[in-house]
């Protein structure tokens, strides 16, 4: 029997489909899956109850409209996605035995925080896909095949997958820095989707734009979609008093998705190499 | 077989602002063989093993894994080395097959060299059904499972800490037997609190206490050292008090354990150990002479309450 010498990119490509193994057998993957499925299933139902001519007439007889308002949802799918599969990613090495087990082979820490990644992204992606793919059944069905415009489509499958890398590299972050699972799971979503929601409300009352808001960035894979899009509404709300509604550019959207990027993952990575076992 | 070693110098680890755990802590064993490490709980075993492997980072001093540091090399340092600390879990959503699989790969096995590394294990430790879940399986199951992992590519270092907690007599009878076989060719350091298993197994032994190193020595020693003259003679039928006359007239003291059964003391020479053997088996027929599994036993228990907690 010969070892051979293990490259950090075989590493990973061990780790990636090691923890692809566990998450692929877990409930949070199944129940996840099952429940953006069954969302959009009844949402693709009842608009062919609703029948063709209707939802051409809602969607302004256009399948970037219709895809669009379809795919409003993604950015909650990607947020929950993040959290249940990144939000105890790390902090499972350090609150039970996981950790006894493979942070004592000889791979890097990053090499192990890369393959969990991955991973993780895939997943990620695997349940955003789901409603992608319910979305292009809808257009397809209501617009037919030649009426879609696929290379919109294309485009905000790029940012959802941006999107979920860098909800991924926040859920990761909390997940090195929370030690309970749990907790890291719940405080993703809180951070992710209520915290930024109320935030985001917050200061557009001040009539400030919030520009850095991950939730807010989401916006961009609606926005790739829609033809209309109006990136700052004033909604007068008496006398003198107005409200005003931001929704993120793509390019705009783009770059504060990679900032949290740039951020977040290098900093679960230095939070993770410098984490004890110590319980 | 490579170079083996373990060393830690002047190893320091405090955790926040408490008093430290080790407190310069040095030792070092270098090539084939098995060392106990032994203290009461809290002394600072296990915190020893995680920072030989880069679990904790020292406060102070240096750990040595074939003289890499696993603080600032961790793949170097860990390339050989297969370690049991603590109570590891593989993903309970994993199969036996596929937990084993991982910790191979990561050490360089081919796929076919992973399956008759799991084959071999599974013949060692009498593994579970190598399809079924890590979730499914028994405290014991579980436990020979991660014994399997670190020997999955068969590393020649090997750390493991209380390797038979949880595991039935036979697991564990399994298990020293296995220790024993890798110690010929493997460099073992194992802390334990069954001093049989390391009476059995180890060849040096390391005391710790409130951590600090109390004694390093070789078992033979190590039994030379504490053998402070009792031994406990065991006759094939009951004997009197009048009968055991002579033995008194040479031993410090004699005291009937039971019928058939008689604790003596002596100064522990061997050369009086000979002669009261000689005098016991003048009065019947002597079944079993000294009882070398109470010789770490009570080495541990003379120098641990002896020594008070450093301030």
């Amino acid at each position: 029997m010969r070892r051979h010498r293990v490259s950090d990119f075989e590493h990973w490509r061990i780790v990636t489909l090691h923890q692809l193994g566990h998450y692929l057998r877990t409930n949070r993957f199944y129940g996840l899956l099952g429940f953006v499925g069954v969302i959009s299933a009844i949402t693709l139902a009842s608009q062919i109850n609703t029948g063709v001519a209707a939802v051409q007439l809602q969607q302004l007889y256009r399948s970037s409209e219709y895809l669009s308002n379809f795919l409003s949802y993604t950015g909650l799918w990607v947020i929950l996605a993040a959290a249940f599969f990144g939000g105890d990613a790390l902090s499972v090495d350090f609150s039970t035995g996981a950790g006894y087990y493979m942070l004592v082979q000889p791979i890097r820490r990053p090499v192990l925080l890369a393959g969990r990644y991955t991973a993780a992204v895939l997943v990620t992606l695997a349940i955003v896909g789901t409603s992608y793919g319910f979305a292009a059944v809808g257009a397809i069905y209501f617009f037919g095949a030649p009426s879609v415009q696929w290379t919109l489509l294309a485009a905000s499958v790029g940012v959802a997958v941006l999107y979920s890398l860098a909800a991924l590299s926040v859920a990761f972050c909390v997940s090195a820095f929370i030690r309970t699972p749990a907790a890291g799971v719940l405080i993703t979503v809180l951070a992710l989707y209520v915290g930024f929601a109320t935030i985001q409300s917050a200061v557009e009352l001040a009539g400030i734009e919030p520009w850095f808001s991950l939730y807010y960035a989401g916006g961009a894979m609606a926005a790739v979609l829609d033809t209309d899009f109006v990136h700052m509404q004033t909604i007068p709300l008496g006398q003198d008093q107005y409200y005003t509604i931001w929704i993120a550019t793509v390019s705009e959207g783009l770059e504060i998705i990679l900032a949290y990027i740039a951020v977040f993952l290098p900093l679960s990575a230095y939070l993770y190499q410098r984490k004890e076992s110590t319980g | 077989m490579t170079d083996v070693s373990f060393e830690v110098s002047a190893l320091t680890k405090a955790f926040h602002n408490n008093p430290p755990v080790l407190r310069d802590v040095s030792f070092h064993y270098a090539g084939a063989g098995a060392v106990g490490y032994l203290g009461p709980n809290g002394a600072g075993k296990t915190t020893t093993l995680k920072l030989l492997v880069g679990l904790l980072e020292p406060t102070r001093g240096h750990a040595y894994l074939n003289g890499f540091e696993a603080a600032r090399n961790r793949k170097a340092a860990l390339w050989d080395v297969g370690a049991l600390i603590e109570t590891p879990e593989p993903y309970p959503t994993l199969n036996v097959h596929e937990a084993l699989d991982a910790v191979g790969r990561a050490r360089g096995l081919s796929r076919e060299d992973v399956d008759r590394e799991v084959d071999r294990c599974h013949e060692l430790l009498d593994l579970p059904p190598l399809g079924r879940r890590i979730g499914w399986l028994s405290k014991g199951q579980r436990q020979r499972v991660t014994l399997a992992s670190t020997l999955m590519g068969d590393p020649h270092v090997l750390l493991l800490d209380e390797p038979t907690s949880g595991l039935d007599p036979a697991e564990r009878v399994l298990v020293r037997r296995l220790l024993n076989g890798l110690k010929r060719d493997h460099l073992i350091l194992m802390s334990s609190h069954q001093m049989l298993e390391v009476t059995e197994v180890c060849d040096q032994v390391i005391f710790l206490h409130h951590g600090q190193v109390l004694l390093q020595d070789r078992m033979d020693r190590v039994a030379q050292r504490i053998r402070s003259g009792q031994v406990d003679v065991e006759f094939a039928e009951p004997v009197s008090e009048a009968a055991m006359a002579p033995v008194r007239a040479a031993a410090s003291s004699v005291v009937a354990v039971s019928e058939r059964r008689w604790r003596l003391s002596f100064d522990g020479s061997d050369a009086a150990r000979a002669r009261l053997l000689g005098l016991c088996q003048m009065v019947g027929p002597v079944v079993q002479f000294a009882n070398t599994s109470l010789v770490l036993e009570e080495a541990y228990l003379e120098l641990i309450p002896k020594t008070p907690e450093p301030p």
